[in-house]
């Protein structure tokens, strides 16, 4: 037996669907396509995955880890895409899959692409003012934590921000995540809708996660 | 594929992965290559449309044909509706993204009453006028299937043409006339005029209906050369029929997730409350190797861990324990649980519960449907009440520790000793329980007594009964309330406001349609749900109209009265309901299919449970 970190994507279609969703998505394809994942051995039998990081409802996915076990020592992980694509819907597709480097625990942090669409302002108008934001030594919002709501200074969350303004405006943000402390980049959103009192869509993509000190995780 | 506007509001709804189509097996074609395009409507929620097999079995089967593209259409929740008419987002199928409009048919499955509203509110929300004569052009056909077309009448303003009957053959003609009748440039009346010649087509505009002073039909008349009796269409030989060696499967999870296999058609018992028991006459079983194929097919084409083994009363499969032993073999190796929903309490053995031991060994439920052995006779349910706790104490040793019991109140000829009755039969599970010594040790028990009231609908011994009115129907739920002797007992009751107005549209004629426009008008649908009824604003309706509702639901009819139905025919001749009518009176049963016929028409098809060789005879 060895263990398989698989990468997906998650998009299109699948953007749209929770994580619990997701979970029994990929449950589905693993038993569809007979891939030889060892399976619990409890009283309700299913394939025994993971995720080291769930992603929220609404965000894409470029490169999201799923592990698992493979029963077969000399399994070839390149089979892996070719096996369970077929058995995806539109929107999930696997890249990938190896041996994990670190643990799911090693996470600390991730990157995220966002553009940005206003109905009401100018392109001009949303970088100017966003970039404003991000100016600020401290963007307050309010964060709903298990033992309630609190208010927490986002700006010092934010280990590294980028904004350009091409066509249109991209944002590139790194923040802390994992199991301590985790930042949902729509808090910066929302912080920035409640500053202007206006609303603007955000198309958000997670494209990539490191652990501990900057390393890929892998 | 996602529509560009759809795609800035779902992150403002709940569950928006129902919205976006794309599923596994989900079927995309080229709209330019296909003559027909079909939007097949289920009117309510996607999860619970998602999860009927019907809409699975016909969706495969349009699609298998290479000039017809079917889609899915639901209705989208509260919160999604909302957006829609706030961004001026038209209705849409799943597959393409297209607004029902450009479609050639709309076809909605009926189910239950309560959905009429949301069958108007659905065209509404693609703007597509509603009355059947305002849509002049051969475009857009509104059609119509399912259980509910055996009294249409509420509908018949609306709706092009209904389909009686089982679905994979007429349909599939009907549809076919449309691309004949399309390439010759004919009208939409020649269309229907063609349609209505199809056994099992049903075209509401060419019947003329009249009344009497008091309000009940005169006389049902088709026009120029419209059949006289329109019949049902029935699929005799079930293991060549239709089945769809996948489904679509949902990313986002509904209400039934698993594989189906159908097992048989119609039900050998003949309950005289039960319409699905009389509309699907004749029984008709496939064989234990069709089962086991169409199952494991489809369990391998969908990655489904689960399936389930659907029909009216899965363990009167006269093959069951031979079906189970030849699919656990497979079904082991690869990691897939059988469940069998629709049990009764006397096919309950200890055989079938081996096979089916799943994991989740949170419940069994059974429907002795009245309490007392008397009602019980009445409506022929033919269960025992030692049959019942004996099934109960099967499946307490087996491990089981909640049991849910379902019965109806308002049931014709029920006395309140009857309706105590129900209390009483819970009690008798409850010390069942604790008779048994091989029961889970240290765990209490728990059985629920569900009561729902009883609606009386066409087709049945019991469709001139007058339901119970609701005051009557809120006492009888009090009287079991105050009934219940044992704390392990829980006592959950049906809206009895539901089920008046179920009742109204169950056994209602065609001056229900203005009743039904003025709804949409108002913006009324999903009446099955709580978030949404509201009798108060029905009653408004009602009195707005100039229709008494009581009419159709308080009403006791006579025997020779002229129903709204009886142009339709689905094999069961009215001379035997009425004497199954009165045996219930008597509190006389009536043997099952296979233990006796009783002469209700159903053999006129020559096949099925009517030609199988009864055991008693030599």
């Amino acid at each position: 037996m060895k263990n398989a970190r698989i990468w997906f994507e998650k998009r299109d279609e699948c953007k749209y669907i929770s994580h619990l969703d997701l979970n029994r998505v990929m449950m589905r394809a693993i038993q569809k396509s007979k891939l030889p994942v060892w399976y619990t051995e409890g009283f309700n039998i299913h394939p025994y995955i993971t995720f080291a990081l769930p992603l929220s409802l609404g965000f894409v996915g470029v490169r999201e880890p799923m592990d698992c076990r493979i029963e077969d020592d000399n399994f070839d992980f390149m089979t892996i895409p070719e096996l369970l694509n077929p058995c995806l819907p539109n929107g999930i597709k696997v890249i990938s899959a190896n041996e994990p480097k670190y643990k799911a625990g090693d996470i600390s942090s991730a990157e995220y692409k966002i553009s940005l669409v206003s109905n009401y302002i100018s392109n001009e108008e949303l970088y100017s003012s966003f970039t404003e934001l991000l100016k600020k030594d401290e963007i307050l919002i309010e964060k709903k934590t298990k033992k309630g709501v609190k208010t927490v200074n986002l700006k010092e969350q934010i280990l590294s921000f980028d904004i350009s303004n091409s066509d249109k405006i991209c944002l590139t943000l790194v923040l802390p995540c994992g199991s301590t402390n985790n930042v949902n980049p729509n808090l910066l959103i929302k912080a920035y809708e409640n500053a202007m009192q206006n609303e603007v869509f955000a198309e958000i993509i997670r494209t990539d996660i490191f652990v501990e000190g900057g390393s890929r995780f892998e | 594929m996602i529509r560009k506007d759809v795609e800035k509001i779902l992150l403002k709804v709940q569950k928006p992965g129902r919205y976006v189509g794309g599923e596994l097996n989900a079927v995309v074609k080229d709209k330019q290559s296909v003559d027909v395009r079909f939007a097949f409507c289920f009117p309510d929620t996607y999860e619970i449309g998602m999860s009927h097999l019907g809409m699975k079995i016909l969706y495969s089967l349009f699609n298998s044909y290479p000039y017809v593209w079917c889609e899915r259409v639901f209705a989208p929740w509260l919160d999604m509706e909302e957006q829609m008419e706030k961004n001026n987002i038209p209705l849409y199928a799943l597959e393409s993204g297209d607004e029902l409009s450009e479609f050639d048919f709309i076809g909605f499955t009926l189910q239950y009453e309560l959905s009429y509203t949301n069958v108007l509110h659905m065209l509404k929300m693609s703007d597509i006028p509603l009355l059947s004569k305002d849509r002049k052009d051969l475009f857009n056909i509104v059609v119509a299937g399912g259980p509910c077309c055996c009294n249409p009448e509420p509908l018949a303003d609306f709706v092009d043409v209904f389909f009686l009957g089982d679905g994979e053959e007429v349909d599939m003609e009907v549809i076919d006339l449309y691309r004949e009748c399309k390439k010759n440039g004919d009208s939409k009346e020649e269309f229907l005029k063609k349609a209505s010649k199809i056994e099992g087509v049903y075209v509401p505009s060419l019947y003329d209906v009249s009344y009497n002073d008091d309000g009940t039909v005169k006389e049902i008349k088709p026009i120029g050369d419209a059949p006289k009796k329109i019949s049902k269409r029935v699929i005799m030989d079930m293991d060549n029929s239709y089945y769809p060696k996948d489904f679509v499967v949902s990313n986002v999870e509904i209400v039934f997730d698993r594989a189906v296999g159908e097992i048989f058609r119609g039900c050998i018992r003949g309950c005289r409350f039960c319409q699905a028991g009389f509309l699907y006459r004749p029984v008709r079983e496939k064989s234990v190797d069709c089962i086991n194929e169409q199952c494991h097919t489809l369990c391998k084409n969908t990655g489904y861990d689960e399936v389930s083994l659907n029909s009216l009363s899965s363990s009167d499969y006269s093959q069951i324990v031979p079906l189970l032993e030849k699919m656990s073999k497979w079904a082991n190796e690869e990691n897939v649980s059988l469940s069998l929903p629709s049990l009764r309490v006397d096919g309950f053995s200890d055989d079938i519960l081996n096979k089916i031991k799943t994991v989740r060994k949170s419940g069994l439920t059974f429907a002795p449907e009245a309490g007392t052995q008397r009602l019980r006779d009445v409506i022929n349910k033919n269960v025992y009440e030692d049959e019942l706790l004996s099934t109960c104490k099967v499946a307490f040793e087996g491990g089981y520790s909640a049991v849910k019991l379902y019965f109806m109140i308002g049931l014709p000829t029920e006395t309140y000793d009857d309706v105590k009755g129900i209390a009483d039969l819970g009690k008798s599970v409850v010390d069942t329980y604790y008779s048994c010594d091989n029961r889970q040790k240290g765990k209490s028990v728990r059985v629920t007594l569900s009561a729902s009231s009883f609606v009386p609908k066409p087709f049945t011994p019991f469709q001139w009964e007058a339901q119970d009115t609701r005051e009557e129907l809120e006492k009888k739920q009090r009287h079991i309330k105050e009934s219940l002797a044992s704390k392990k007992l829980v006592y959950n009751y049906h809206d009895a406001d539901t089920s008046f107005l179920e009742a109204v549209f169950a056994r209602g004629d065609r001056k229900l349609c203005k009743v039904l426009l003025k709804a949409a008008e108002y913006g009324m649908h999903f009446d099955s749900w709580s978030d949404c009824f509201s009798l108060e604003k029905w009653l408004k309706v009602f009195e707005e109209c100039g229709v008494a509702p009581e009419f159709y639901a308080n009403r006791k009819r006579d025997f020779a009265e002229v129903l709204p139905w009886d142009h339709l025919d689905y094999s069961i001749s009215k001379e035997f309901l009425v004497n199954e009518c009165k045996k219930a009176y008597e509190n006389k049963t009536t043997e099952n299919c296979r233990e006796k016929c009783a002469n209700c028409g159903a053999n006129k098809y020559g096949g099925g449970v009517c030609f199988e060789k009864r055991k008693n005879m030599v």
